[in-house]
């Protein structure tokens, strides 16, 4: 059976569901509530423990008051600046920064995986640039790039293209060998063995460093707004921490947690509609 | 014509191991155009070696592999191979994965739709063209590779124990399908097996070999006559081949101990 552990893992969930049974339709329905239950009961004890009134309104609001001030955000702004002003900037960042990074990224991997001179080549400047935290990058970012876009794009864009570069080359080298001879047999050149089977073959996990490419990007993007600018959701958070309005940091705190679900959600679907496959072969 | 002269073949020393592991000792075969050619053995007695060899995906230590004369230096699409695995491509369709060797060798646009529809007829395949592998069975994802591998009309077929993933139902209705194709084409194929029924309904000629070294222990014309039928296996001259290869695979079964 194993249904609730895959259903657990955001990655087994969409083979589960496919392959129930009827049987299971009922167990099904019922788990297909569990994500609302759990959030409900969460702002449940939010409540509750703000209610009690233990901790000062100013270290935790209740769901009501972050629910207004979210209201007054959206209506009428926040420090000069429209919420969608600030999810936007956000966004753009992340997609400009993200997006190049995968662009360069996976052809960068794929060749890292079939060339030996290349791998050599990189593999040094990946390894020293990997464990560097992105905070460290900031201050040159700022005195290089200034404190406009361009350097969260390309801190973005650091941050996250080791990750998809490792992926995909990982994913590549663990092509079968029966695959790549396959093709070879049938005279398959370099390159035709790189687009017709290495990359459809790393698809799989070049998806999976995707998702955890977009954590880390709202991670070092949120970073470097609250050093150097005026909008954008990190910005909005830092601003109402320093005027001590803890239900507008909490509003940016819940926007950014449902924009990166929403994210994961859009490559799930894309994963899934290009890759149905995954798993079963 | 394959032509395998007196061919070696040694692996590195694996573990620490002082001598290197020789996987084939003069191997000696030749193989005539349209002649089918099974191998049996043991696992572990070379004789995949001895077909990734032959593929080119693999060279020998010493000794030589000629194909009509030239020595076989990496694969090409003369010499399909067929592999234990179907190793279809997940992502393309029935159709495009028969129709691989084409787009690769040809472009898609040199595909002849009217040979791939016979083809996937033949295989029993034409209600799946549309399918992805994952949906369908080990013996038709079996068939398909076989497809794959005809389609770009290959003089030799390599086929390394095809159909020792499937069971006994599915292995004997593949075994049909295979004969029915060669009927048809008549290319020259080199079928590996560790089948020993298997071996001899297939072939015309049956090389036995044993291990430690790899070598071809014994050779041996099968004459039975063409079409050949499952039946077939039950009959006297059938059972006198088969004795003869287990006599070579199992010497101390053939010498019974005396009855106490």
């Amino acid at each position: 059976m194993g249904y609730p552990l895959e259903k657990a893992s955001a990655m087994g969930s969409e083979r589960s569901v496919e392959s129930q049974s009827t049987a299971d339709a009922s167990k099904i329905s019922y788990h297909r509530h569990m994500p609302w239950l759990v959030v409900s009961a969460l702002i449940g004890c939010w409540w509750v423990v703000s209610a009690l009134h233990i901790f000062t309104p100013l270290a935790l609001p209740s769901p009501v008051h972050v629910v207004r001030d979210g209201y007054v955000i959206a209506t009428t702004g926040y420090n000069g600046y429209s919420l969608l002003d600030n999810i936007g900037a956000s966004v753009l960042r992340i997609a400009v920064g993200f997006f190049a990074a995968i662009i360069v990224g996976v052809p960068v991997g794929l060749l890292m995986a079939s060339s030996k001179l290349v791998f050599n080549a990189i593999d040094p400047l990946l390894q020293f640039f990997r464990p560097i935290p992105p905070l460290a990058y900031i201050p040159v970012m700022i005195i290089w790039f200034g404190a406009g876009q361009m350097s969260k794009f390309i801190l973005i864009f650091i941050c996250t293209i080791p990750i998809i570069i490792i992926n995909a080359m990982s994913g590549a080298k663990n092509v079968q060998e029966t695959r790549i001879r396959v093709a070879q047999v049938f005279g398959a050149d370099r390159h035709q063995l790189l687009r017709y089977v290495i990359l459809p073959s790393a698809l799989p996990e070049i998806f999976t460093g995707m998702r955890v490419g977009i954590g880390v990007a709202w991670t070092c993007l949120v970073a470097a707004e609250m050093i150097a600018a005026q909008t954008g959701l990190g910005a909005m958070i830092l601003t109402a921490g320093n005027e001590l309005r803890t239900g507008v940091v909490f509003v940016g705190i819940i926007l950014i947690g449902i924009i990166g679900y929403l994210m994961e959600l859009t490559i799930r679907t894309v994963e899934r509609r290009l890759i149905p496959w995954k798993g079963k072969a | 014509m394959i032509e395998i002269r007196q061919v070696q073949k040694t692996y590195p020393p694996v573990n620490g191991a002082s001598e290197p592991v020789v996987a084939l000792e003069s191997v000696d075969v030749t193989i005539q155009p349209g002649e089918f050619v099974t191998v049996v053995g043991p696992s572990g007695c070379g004789k995949t070696t001895l077909l990734n060899m032959v593929a080119g995906f693999e060279h020998p230590t010493q000794g030589s592999i000629l194909l009509d004369g030239q020595e076989v230096r990496q694969p090409g699409p003369e010499r399909a191979v067929v592999f234990q695995q179907p190793s279809l491509l997940p992502w393309l369709t029935i159709e495009d994965n028969v129709a691989f060797g084409i787009t690769i060798g040809h472009g898609k646009s040199q595909l002849d739709r009217g040979r791939l529809e016979g083809l996937m007829q033949t295989m029993g395949l034409s209600e799946f063209s549309r399918h992805y592998p994952y949906q369908l069975s080990g013996g038709m994802q079996q068939r398909c590779a076989i497809a794959r591998a005809v389609i770009t009309d290959p003089a030799i077929l390599l086929m390394d124990e095809p159909f020792g993933a499937l069971d006994a139902q599915t292995r004997s209705d593949m075994q049909r399908f295979l004969l029915a194709l060669w009927t048809d084409l008549h290319h020259t194929v080199l079928f590996i097996t560790h089948d020993v029924e298997e071996a001899i309904l297939l072939a015309d000629r049956v090389l036995v070999m044993t291990p430690r070294p790899g070598h071809i222990a014994k050779e041996l014309k099968i004459n039975l006559a063409r079409p050949r039928y499952w039946d077939m296996v039950m009959a006297p001259e059938f059972t006198e081949y088969k004795r003869k290869i287990l006599a070579v695979l199992r010497p101390e079964s053939s010498a019974r101990p005396a009855s106490g």
